[in-house]
């Protein structure tokens, strides 16, 4: 019985979840280095496990006590040789498995002295962001819409080095691309930066990301895309983006009411506004957290998960005058989408 | 083995009612006690173990209304598995079985030992009581990173937090006196002729455990003291806005919790190596050697930690990588004596055995994964996804889980009296072995495919749903091989077969003295001249030549000239031992 | 071990099942368990310290200039400090004293000897009261960033340690008073002086480290 659970165990993990065992396609010149790596440890882990399983399994099979066995079997104590022979060979085994590693590792920590883009990744509860820079650390334009579905995402060139800086204002995140087989973390307080290389064929492609380290309630829906684009199509998707980012907002229509509204410490300083009804409105609202702490302040049904009216969230340190359109009198909620707390959803009265 | 009858006296001693086991200071109860917290505590574990898998069976929010319920669930169910049963059950098993095994009456500090026992419901009850505080429950995981377990708004601003801290200390508390304790015991109150290298392996992995409790467990209270401060002091440890350091957590608590890994399975490994010889009617192979491996791991142990820490981009990559290979070279040694003490052995397979075995093939598998890891570039891919959930669970529930339910098996007439029913030992073995590999194999997949640890949920998409699904399965599976063995607990306490002093022809000390033992132990011990003393006493001094002198750690007395060396024969063990009595008198 | 001192083992541990006293009669030869147990907790102690220090460390190296600009000379070695490093060097040997008092049988002078220790241990304590009181008028609190923090928490660790030392020897000063040592049996101050010796030895290291480093 127990025999034969093993001996499946065995045989689902040579066959079908051998193959199920294998990394996703990789996607940069480091993924590449990565599963080449992953594919010999593999192969010597498949040997291993199969060369003791099969021992264990065999002396099973093999020692159990027949009726027949009233003698002692021989007491053997132990063998030096023997000893010596399997302290040695694992060490040897593992010390190539640590010098290819290291060997890997070189190769894929390896930066160069004048990357071709540069992105400043920005991970603050619960939103990625991505500055583009120049050589000289100039932020050209931030993409702050971090997946593919709403027309964002991390878009960069196939065949060019991608030198990524890694920030966080708030607690730990992890940026996570499968199918780049790397990730790496962004702490609070550290710079951390890696740089990769998509492979010209993949140009058109999109990476799914994800946040990798637990960052609290909405760590799971820290979600982002990597684009491939060609160089062509970059440098018009870069363009557009410089662009967007220097637009000016539409002008507000005269007799708005305008209020005004803030954030700090990730709470709205009141959670109580009231705009007369039927009439446009806006608010001036300041995010005076540190940078890398989006906010935004939409308007719900107080149910809190009908949208009514969306606004674009703003980095920390900035401002900005969201204009809504007329609403009919009643109650509704305003609320930050990015931190749906308590602390960040309000009550607005509109009469 | 000669038998005697235990004094009416001595068993109402040691049943004794409900006030007696609560003030009790004796190791077996405290054992005992130990044992059946800690296993109240795995189904706590387990419940919410099974709450995360049905949370997780289908993508979709089903059974949480938000995320934050499902971050404690896992926070706690890894905490109280951990630190409430793992850790203490191990503890337990070396509490009833360490004194037994060396001939000593008792602990060194029996006062001590209560109440080392009596701090883990209390750590327990303080650590669920986050639940009903307004914050809930802690949530930033079992390893708590800091600014997350800080207490900025969107952290952790709750008392549940402060509870996790609180209840960690006093749990660790618990460990450290417990760790003191089996020390003392064992350096200084082993029977006569019991020589370091004549002692079981059981006791050799209890010894290194506590060296590693005592030097490392005292690190973890002082991250998680260095937390309270931040949280609730206005400290700066850890905050890096006022000049803190955020990975300085990290690796203040991966000092201790990598050789915490090794507390949660050398006394597991222990057990097995009890186990393993005497169903293989052999001697385990190659003592020393493991007695070294086990040194070995544990003082590489201190060395490795930062491989939690690889891509936090603020270690030393090749020297971690390096040292956390290596530390598969003696746990391979252990292995592969494993094999060879039942190469060419007889092998009865009891339930003790079964789960023995299961250790063995599991712990393979979660020990080679954990190997994968070691290749920093390799574990870049599989940091902290479902790859990294199924190696610990490989390693702790494959291998230290199985171990302590070999050892329940295995010890159970010894604390009772009666025999486990086997062939419901049987049952719960076979649902437990497949339920587990169908839990957590699939976990490597959906690792290596990209699933992320610690996520409430998935997009449908990912191709992560039929793994996820059998998952779940498996879950249940193992959740349902508990009713066997509490099923099993309860009639065989009542109804089980009388065990008599020596069920299993064992061959250390314990199986001596009476089952249940009374309460100061032995009447009277064999001469022990080997590791195996009730062996020699059965069948002589097998393959050993002259037993060898001890090392000069303790001193120790000369072979005694009065007792004459232990004849071939099967009958005479009770002649032949030398009673409390004599020594006294011999004063 | 012997088999008189298993037999003493057994008994004793007999006796403590029971609730009687058990002061640790000290095994025959070799270190008395009480004494090897105490050896150990300031093992985990050592530890716990190391922690603390790792933090320490670590975060002054990431932290420069270290003391910050605005609490630069706070730290004054020639200050009240350096009469609670004194005092406190002192009681460790006014406790090796009575160690030696009650090893030679003389109860009294063990009883004298503990009084002076417990007294100084209080002074010392008294002193940090002072000193963190003059740290708060300056405005360095816990929450004055890396510094303040790292300070107040190992100082404060320390005191802590001072504070249950001072009440062990509160203890072996009343158990002396009621004529419970002699020179044969003695284990618990043995343990208690290991425990003063340890926390004198934490506080020349932090002293080092805060003040003079
Ligand atoms: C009982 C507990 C236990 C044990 C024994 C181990 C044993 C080992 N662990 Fe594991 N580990 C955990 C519990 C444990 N671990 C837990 C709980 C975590 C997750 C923590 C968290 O983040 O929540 C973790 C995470 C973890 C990581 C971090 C993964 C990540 O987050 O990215 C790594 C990385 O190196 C690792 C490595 C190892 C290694 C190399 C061993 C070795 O000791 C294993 C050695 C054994 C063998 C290798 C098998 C037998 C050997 C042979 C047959 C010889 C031949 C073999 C070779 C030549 C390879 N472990
Ligand atoms: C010893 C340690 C141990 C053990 C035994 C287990 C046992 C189990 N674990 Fe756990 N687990 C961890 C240690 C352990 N785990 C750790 C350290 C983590 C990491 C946490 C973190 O990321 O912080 C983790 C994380 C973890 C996750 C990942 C969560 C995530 O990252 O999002 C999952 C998911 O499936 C899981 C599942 C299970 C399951 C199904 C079991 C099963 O084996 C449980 C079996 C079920 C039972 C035993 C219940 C039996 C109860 C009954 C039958 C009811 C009877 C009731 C009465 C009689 C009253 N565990
Ligand atoms: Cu950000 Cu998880
Ligand atoms: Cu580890």
């Amino acid at each position: 019985m127990v025999l034969l659970l093993i001996a499946v165990v065995a045989v689902v993990f040579l066959t079908g979840a051998g193959s199920a065992l294998y990394p996703p396609a990789p996607a940069t010149d480091q993924a590449r280095e990565i599963a080449s790596l992953y594919d010999i440890v593999f192969a010597i882990a498949v040997a291993i496990f199969v060369a003791v399983e099969g021992l264990i399994v065999w002396s099973i099979i093999r020692y159990r006590r027949k009726p027949t066995d009233t003698d002692l079997p021989p007491q053997t104590h132990g063998n030096n040789f023997v000893e010596v022979l399997w302290t040695l060979i694992p060490t040897v085994i593992v010390l190539y498995l640590f010098v290819i590693s290291w060997q890997t590792l070189n190769n894929i920590e390896a930066v160069s002295v004048d990357p071709d883009v540069r992105v400043h990744a920005v991970a603050g509860q619960f939103q990625w962001q991505f500055e583009y820079l120049d050589a000289n650390g100039q932020v050209l334009a931030t993409q702050s819409v971090p997946v593919a579905d709403q027309g964002g995402g991390m878009a960069v060139p196939v065949g060019r080095t991608v030198y990524v800086t890694l920030d966080s204002p708030d607690v730990i995140h992890a940026w996570y691309v499968p199918r780049f087989l790397f990730k790496r973390d962004v702490v609070p307080g550290q710079t951390n930066h890696f740089e990769f290389t998509l492979d010209p064929s993949e140009a058109g492609q999109t990476y799914r990301g994800q946040c990798a380290e637990l960052c609290g309630t909405g760590h799971r829906v820290m979600l982002f895309d990597v684009l491939a684009l060609s160089q062509a199509d970059f440098d018009a998707w870069l363009a557009a983006l410089i662009e967007k980012s220097n637009a000016t907002p539409p002008p507000l229509p005269s007799g708005a009411t305008t209020l005004t509204l803030s954030a700090e410490n990730i709470a709205y300083d009141t959670l109580e506004l009231e705009v007369p009804a039927d009439t446009p409105f806006a608010i001036q609202f300041a995010n005076n957290d540190p940078p890398g702490v989006p906010h935004d302040a939409d308007i719900r049904e107080t149910d809190n998960t009908t949208v009514v009216q969306d606004q674009p969230t703003i980095d920390g340190g900035t401002s900005t005058t969201y204009t809504y359109d007329p609403l009919p009198a009643g109650t509704y909620t305003f609320i930050c989408s990015v931190h749906p707390i308590p602390a960040m959803t309000g009550t607005l009265t509109v009469r | 083995m000669a038998t005697h009858a235990l004094s009416p006296a001595a068993v109402a001693g040691y049943r004794g009612g409900l006030y007696e086991w609560l003030t009790t200071t004796d190791h077996k109860k405290i054992g005992i006690l130990y044992v059946i917290n800690s296993f109240l505590f795995f189904l706590i574990g387990g419940i919410f173990a099974l709450l995360v898998r049905a949370e997780l069976a289908a993508p979709g929010l089903q059974l949480f209304q938000n995320e934050h319920v499902y971050n404690e669930s896992f926070t706690i169910h890894a905490t109280v598995m951990i630190f409430l049963f793992i850790i203490p059950m191990l503890a337990g098993l070396g509490n009833f079985a360490v004194p037994l095994m060396i001939g000593a009456p008792d602990m060194a500090f029996p006062r001590i030992n209560a109440l080392s026992f009596w701090m883990l419901p209390l750590g327990g009850i303080l650590l669920l009581m986050g639940f009903l505080t307004p914050g809930g429950a802690a949530a930033a995981g079992w390893t708590s990173y800091p600014p997350l377990a800080g207490n900025s708004p969107l952290a952790s601003p709750g008392p549940g937090q402060d509870l996790w801290i609180a209840s960690l200390v006093l749990i660790g508390t618990s460990s450290i006196l417990g760790g003191i304790n089996f020390l003392v015991t064992i350096f200084k109150m082993r029977a006569p002729g019991m020589t370091l290298f004549r002692m079981p392996i059981m006791v050799w992995t209890v010894l290194v455990t506590s060296i590693l409790v005592v030097m490392a467990t005292p690190v973890i209270t002082s991250a998680i003291v260095m937390l309270y401060i931040d949280r609730n002091l206005g400290g700066s440890f850890f905050n890096p806005e006022s000049g803190g350091i955020a990975v300085l957590y990290q690796n203040v608590f991966w000092f201790y919790s990598h050789p915490a890994v090794y507390v949660m399975v050398l006394p597991a490994m222990g057990v097995i190596s009890e186990v393993l010889p005497v169903f293989s009617r052999k001697p385990l192979f190659g003592y020393k050697a493991f007695v070294f491996a086990t040194a070995g791991i544990g003082a590489l142990g201190f060395s490795v930690w930062a491989h939690h820490m690889f891509t936090t981009g603020a270690v030393f990559l090749p020297f971690f990588s390096l040292m956390t290979f290596l530390i598969a070279v003696p746990t391979g040694v252990k292995m592969f004596n494993w094999v060879f003490t039942m190469f060419r052995g007889q092998l009865t397979f009891s339930t003790p055995l079964l789960f023995a075995v299961g250790f063995l093939t599991m712990f393979l598998i979660g020990g080679i994964n954990g190997a994968f890891s070691a290749s920093v570039p390799v574990d870049f891919a599989l940091h902290d996804t479902y790859w990294v959930v199924a190696h610990l669970h490989y390693v702790l529930f494959g291998g230290s889980a199985f171990g302590v339910f070999a050892g329940i098996y295995y010890w159970f007439p010894k604390m009772t009296g009666r025999m486990l029913d086997e062939g419901l030992g049987k049952v719960q073995f076979v649902l437990m072995f497949i339920g587990f590999n169908l839990t957590f194999f699939p976990m490597h997949i959906l690792g290596v495919k990209g699933m992320p640890r610690r996520i409430a949920d998935y997009a449908s998409g990912a191709g992560w749903n039929d793994w996820n699904l059998v998952a779940t399965i498996g879950g249940f599976l193992i959740g349902l091989s508990m009713l066997p063995f509490i099923w099993n607990v309860f009639v065989s306490l009542r109804n089980g077969k009388v065990a008599g002093n020596d069920p299993w022809e064992g061959n250390t000390l314990e199986w001596a003295t009476t089952s249940p033992p009374p309460p100061y132990n032995f009447d009277r011990l064999p001469e022990i001249r080997s590791e195996r003393p009730l062996f020699d006493a059965r069948h002589g001094l097998v393959g050993h030549g002259e037993p060898e002198p001890g090392p000069a750690l303790l001193e120790q007395p000369a072979p005694s000239g009065e007792v004459p060396a232990a004849p071939d024969d099967e009958a005479g063990v009770g002649e032949q031992t030398t009673t409390g009595e004599d020594l006294e008198t011999k004063r | 071990m012997t088999a008189e001192s298993r037999a003493v083992a057994a008994s004793e541990a007999h006796g403590a099942s029971h609730g009687t006293a058990v002061a640790g009669h000290a095994a025959s030869r070799g270190i008395s368990n009480p004494v090897l147990g105490m050896l150990l907790f300031i093992t985990s102690e050592v530890m716990f310290f190391s922690g603390l220090f790792a933090a320490y460390f670590a975060t002054r190296a990431a932290n420069q200039p270290w003391p910050p600009a605005e609490f630069q000379g706070l730290l004054d070695p020639l200050s009240l400090i350096l009469v609670a490093t004194i005092i406190l060097v002192a009681s460790s040997f006014t406790c090796q004293f009575a160690v030696w008092s009650i090893r030679r049988g003389d109860r009294t002078g063990f009883i004298r000897n503990i009084t002076v220790t417990f007294v100084l241990g209080v002074i010392f304590l008294g002193l940090q009261a002072v000193d963190y009181s003059i740290l708060f008028s300056e405005g360095l609190t816990m929450g004055s960033g890396a510094f303040g923090t790292t300070y107040f928490t190992l100082t404060g660790f320390h005191g802590a340690h001072v504070f249950g030392g001072v009440l062990m020897l509160g203890v072996i000063l009343y158990r002396g008073m009621l004529g419970q040592f002699s020179s044969r049996h003695h284990d618990a101050v043995e343990a208690v002086s290991l425990y003063w010796h340890f926390v004198d030895v934490v506080w020349i290291v932090l002293f080092s480290v805060l003040y003079l480093l």
